[in-house]
């Protein structure tokens, strides 16, 4: 009966958040270091324990994201040769020559998933984690949140270092080729994009720009 | 804008079932050729992997038969059953877990269309060796982008929703 009674007290007092997956109401609660929330519908983890650093990891890997893209736009990935003559690929070569070759759609779709996604996803990461971490509020912070949620799925340039292994592969059965340094920028963009995806917390990001008043709990 | 919930099921549906109507096409038809020293071959999706296995990768070939053939379809065929079971109260929870794999492994069917603009980069030594883009990689990327969208369109919260 009294626990019974203690759960409808908690109820009472309790504030109700949105699972982000399938938006099902969970009862907030306080957690402890290496606690969860769990919505009950779906298993999606709704809150962590927030530690105090949590932020700077994705703050800094966003960073370095970024310098690793623009290097990665900007050396040559790959050479091939046959016979003597050679061609180097840089990551915009490929899409010049698609749309060169009438393929608009393809060279459009690889350049927003390769080039424009991850450069727009660690952008508004680095944004979010500068305003956070420093506990500033430039402007526009919850359109930059809206857009690293939207334009996330987007973001392939994993898919595009396995391709590039998978052309290379290809690649040595008609001539010789190269890795450049292009190679392993691609491979650290693809690699830190992972990580801020994984480390990256919206719940997080979500509270402290409501700590900062932001933006209205979601 | 914002789409209505029964907005999103409809243009979810509509684009499932596109591009489960174009994903044959998509294997059938070719995606480049690939011309050295004037041997010209064109490659559908299942032959680069073929390919692949005929020259002794087949873990490679594993990997792009996976990502380029299994997973559009295994994606397609997913989010159909989902969409087909929308409103409904049955299996509810395991359509949210397929709907989460879907999203999680989508995306790796783009290795293809990112294969083609890596080769078609390099490939230009004129008479030696060129790569051409074939109309087989628009119906392509339409089924994945097709599959892509849907995904995005329709929301978990809807699985949870009655009709």
């Amino acid at each position: 009966m009294n626990e019974a009674l203690a759960s409808q007290s908690l109820e009472a007092e309790g504030r109700w958040v949105a699972c982000p997956y399938c938006e099902a109401p969970c009862l907030e609660k306080e957690l402890l270091p290496g606690q969860e929330l769990i919505c009950s519908r779906c298993d999606t983890t709704v809150m962590i324990h927030i530690a105090k650093r949590s932020l700077q990891p994705p703050f800094a890997l966003s960073l370095t994201g970024l310098v690793l893209l623009l290097l990665a736009n900007t050396t040559p990935i790959l050479t091939f040769d046959v016979v003597g003559r050679s061609q180097s690929d840089y990551m915009i070569t490929g899409i010049i020559e698609l749309c060169r070759q009438g393929y608009f759609l393809i060279g459009l779709l690889v350049f927003f998933c390769g080039i424009i996604a991850p450069a727009v996803f660690l952008s508004c990461a680095f944004y979010l984690g500068f305003a956070i971490v420093l506990n500033l509020r430039p402007p526009g912070l919850k359109l930059v949140s809206t857009i690293a949620h939207a334009v996330r799925p987007w973001n392939l340039i994993p898919v595009y270092s396995v391709a590039t292994v998978v052309a290379v592969v290809k690649l040595k059965m008609l001539g010789s080729v190269a890795w450049q340094p292009g190679a392993r920028y691609v491979l650290g963009v693809a690699v830190m994009s992972i990580l801020c995806e994984q480390i990256s917390n919206r719940q997080i990001a979500l509270e402290h720009l409501n700590k900062m008043g932001v933006m209205k709990k979601e | 804008m914002s789409l209505s919930d029964r907005s999103r099921v409809n243009l979810s549906r509509a684009l499932v079932v596109t591009g489960l109507i174009l994903y044959i096409p998509s294997n059938i038809m070719p995606v480049m050729t690939m011309s050295l020293i004037g041997k010209v071959d064109p490659l559908t999706v299942m032959g680069g992997v073929l390919e692949l296995y005929d020259s002794g990768l087949p873990l490679i070939a594993g990997v792009v038969f996976l990502a380029s053939f299994i997973l559009p379809f295994a994606k397609l065929a997913a989010l159909a059953w989902v969409l087909f079971l929308h409103g409904s109260p049955s299996l509810r929870r395991e359509r949210s877990k397929v709907f989460k794999i879907v999203h999680m492994i989508g995306s790796w069917s783009m290795v293809d269309i990112f294969l083609l603009a890596v080769l078609a980069a390099v490939g230009q030594l004129g008479a030696l060796a060129s790569v051409r883009a074939e109309p087989g990689c628009i119906v392509f990327a339409i089924v994945l982008l097709c599959s892509l969208v849907a995904a995005e369109i329709y929301k978990p919260r809807l699985i949870w929703e009655d009709a």
